[in-house]
């Protein structure tokens, strides 16, 4: 049996990522996180927003992906994003930014949907502040 | 015959003309390498995409336990059409050829020939404003002067709400008008149905044998998420496409047109030439007449 899977990361914008790694583990919109090693049973399942990692020679990488979907198979996993970055394509000062903007949002937010929002948008920089290893992220 | 004034000035407006065109069709040249960039960029993710729609679509039609849901049905069985949701897809500004007119012609011909009755209409760009003016329908909704960034978000809409038409049974069938981009001098008007999904029969039998996926959470709920996904990627493909070809179109006809102006500029200046070599013939036998007397 195969020692690696080839993990394919795709978004409508670029492809981001294709390479053979040991490991794989992604956040599914329904069923929390998804461990994959090579063999796997195939699974076809909805990708959430959150935090991807796959192990490369001994190493943890991650990638930030935002909604899509995934297939997995014994050799194969290809994850389709709505959006995602690997970690040099992330800006460290945008998402902090954008975090602030989010968090001012919330506070002002009068409805719901502004509240639902303004939450979505918070958790988005979040993810990304966590990829990039700033503090801010941390918490969440 | 024109004098030689008038001559001077009317070279003069075609120069400026061209150089008109001439940039225009540098800006058009510029434009269209982005789209294009953006379509071929696409392109990797649109084909996986099919590819997990049609695994998925194979899965549960050959499983009899499935039943299968509304959204479903929209890759699976197709209703009976007799309401349909129908994106025309134009430019904002002219200057581009037959590419508008081409268009419109085969939307006319779809509208004209569809047996079931339109009760949405999103149309796309200036031109097709006036497309649905012309041929009095009212659309529910017209996106004009969308920029290259923005087109993600006019598709995530358009895809939102045309599968919730199709879940609420409002609509049958959504079909988009675009021109298909072959090459940066070559459009073709393009009607294409993007669900209900025609399937090729010939995959059914191939992908058959192969390992069947686990649809997790439950094959319903997969393709539930999965067919507004469809669309988004199918109608932004066809909106890059609608653009790309906007920008050949355009940079062919200024090319053209630069081309013309060219050629007029030579014929002017030759007739400009040949009546000052004339008036200057003229003068020195005036002086040499002039001389002998």
């Amino acid at each position: 049996m195969a020692q690696t899977i080839k993990l394919e990361v795709v978004t409508p914008e670029r492809p981001v990522f294709s390479a053979e790694v040991a490991e794989v583990q992604f956040p599914t919109a329904s069923c929390g996180y998804y461990g994959i090693l090579p063999g796997h049973t195939p699974v076809m399942t909805e990708v959430g927003d959150g935090l991807l990692y796959y192990i490369q020679e001994g190493q943890k990488h991650w990638l930030t992906v935002f909604g899509g979907f995934a297939e997995v198979g014994p050799e194969s996993v290809m994850v389709l994003a709505r959006e995602s970055e690997t970690m040099d394509m992330i800006d460290l000062e945008r998402a902090e930014a954008s975090r602030q903007r989010a968090l001012k949002l919330l506070k002002e937010a009068q409805t719901e949907h502004d509240m639902a929002l303004a939450q979505a948008k918070l958790d988005a920089s979040l993810i990304r502040l966590q990829a990039a290893g700033h503090p801010a992220g941390h918490g969440f | 015959m024109a004098s030689l004034q008038d001559i001077r000035r009317r070279i003069r407006s075609v120069k400026n003309t061209q150089q008109v065109t001439k940039a225009m069709k540098m800006i058009s040249a510029v434009k269209l390498r982005k789209s294009q960039e953006r379509l071929v960029a696409l392109r990797p993710y649109a084909s996986k995409m099919a590819e997990v729609v049609r695994r998925v679509v194979v899965r549960i039609k050959g499983d009899a336990e499935i039943q299968p849901g509304p959204a479903a049905q929209a890759f699976l069985s197709p209703r009976e059409e007799k309401r349909i949701r129908l994106v025309f897809v134009a430019s904002d500004k002219g200057l581009c050829g037959g590419f508008n007119a081409n268009v419109a012609k085969a939307a006319t011909a779809f509208v004209a020939h569809c047996p079931s009755e339109i009760v949405h209409l999103d149309v796309v760009g200036k031109r097709a404003v006036e497309w649905a003016k012309k041929q009095k329908l009212t659309p529910t909704k017209e996106y004009l002067n969308i920029p290259l960034p923005g087109l993600q978000r006019v598709v995530t809409e358009i895809s939102a709400s045309a599968s919730a038409q199709y879940h609420d049974g409002e609509i049958d069938a959504l079909y988009v008008v675009y021109n298909y981009f072959n090459s940066p001098v070559a459009q073709t008007p393009t009607v294409l149905r993007v669900f209900p999904m025609e399937l090729d029969p010939s995959f059914e039998g191939k992908e058959a044998g192969q390992v069947s996926h686990l649809l997790e959470p439950d094959p319903n709920a997969v393709l539930e998420t999965l067919l507004p996904r469809f669309v988004e990627t199918e109608l932004l493909r066809n909106l890059l496409e609608s653009s790309a070809s906007e920008h050949g179109a355009r940079m062919a006809a200024m090319d053209k047109a630069s081309n013309n102006a060219g050629e007029m500029i030579a014929k002017l200046t030759l007739t400009m030439n040949k009546i000052r070599q004339a008036g200057i013939t003229n003068q020195i036998i005036e002086i040499v007449s002039g001389a002998n007397a």
